[in-house]
């Protein structure tokens, strides 16, 4: 029989203080789809960093703008993607810092994107219609 | 986020509860950093209670070490959980904070 096939979304504005919206939506996603607690953090440390990183970077007018986060399940493997219709921007072409470097030399921030990588099994960036899709995966060990 | 600050000698010791993200990763930056300006630079950040970072609260981290790297003092983090533990090692900031199991063994250093 094949996996059942779960989907969510959540539509957020392009706010920092919608980070509390994606922790609220996790928590009862986490629940709802029985995620590990540990998952449930990291999860949504990859999406703070992944959306700080559009609302920071990814806009020069004021006006409002939105950006959509997709959740399926598919047996055992998550995929989120993240669309938004800020400048194109391939987070996947940054290098990765150097994390060896002692704390003096160590810049501050840039991170972000090195920890999405670390959590998530597969990043991958496209570009279509003028909206950035951030497509990232993950197998779920229960 | 909730700070309590208990001093401990020349040393305080800052217990740290909840979430430093981006939207509040300024709370813990600028005490901190006020507290070293004002002469204190012995300080053990006590992370039992802390059960979230991003990439912000590294940066908080990253500000205050580099701020008490000046000085004669030290920074110190203690109790840390698992998954921040996690966190601190795919990023390499467990070689770059002194890690102690908790607060007795940071205070000897």
């Amino acid at each position: 029989m094949a996996d059942e096939i779960k989907s969510r979304q959540l539509q957020i504005v392009n706010q920092i203080g919608e980070l509390v919206r994606i922790e609220a939506f996790l928590e009862e996603l986490g629940d709802s789809w029985e995620f590990p607690l540990p998952l449930v953090m990291s999860l949504n440390l990859v999406l703070e960093e992944a959306v700080t990183n559009i609302v920071q970077y990814g806009y020069d007018d004021t006006a409002e703008h939105f950006i959509d986060l997709l959740f399926g399940l598919e047996g055992d493997r998550l995929t989120i993607t993240l669309v938004d219709d800020g400048h194109e921007y391939d987070p996947t072409a940054r290098e990765d810092p150097d994390i060896h470097l002692p704390a003096g030399e160590r810049p501050i921030g840039g991170l972000g994107i090195f920890l999405i990588r670390k959590i998530m099994d597969t990043v991958v960036y496209q570009r279509k219609e003028n909206k950035n899709y951030l497509i990232l995966t993950k197998k779920i060990e229960s | 986020m909730n700070l309590q600050v208990t001093p401990s000698g020349d040393v305080k010791i800052v217990r740290i509860d909840g979430r430093v993200d981006t939207i509040n990763a300024g709370e813990l930056e600028k005490p901190v950093l006020e507290m070293i300006e004002g002469g204190s630079n012995k300080i053990i950040l006590d992370c039992s209670g802390l059960n979230y970072i991003s990439s912000s609260g590294l940066r908080v981290f990253l500000v205050i070490q580099k701020r008490i790297m000046g000085t004669p003092g030290f920074f110190r983090l203690s109790n840390l959980q698992p998954s921040i533990r996690e966190i601190f090692d795919i990023s390499g900031f467990s070689t770059i904070f002194s890690v102690y199991a908790d607060n007795d063994s940071a205070l000897k250093g």
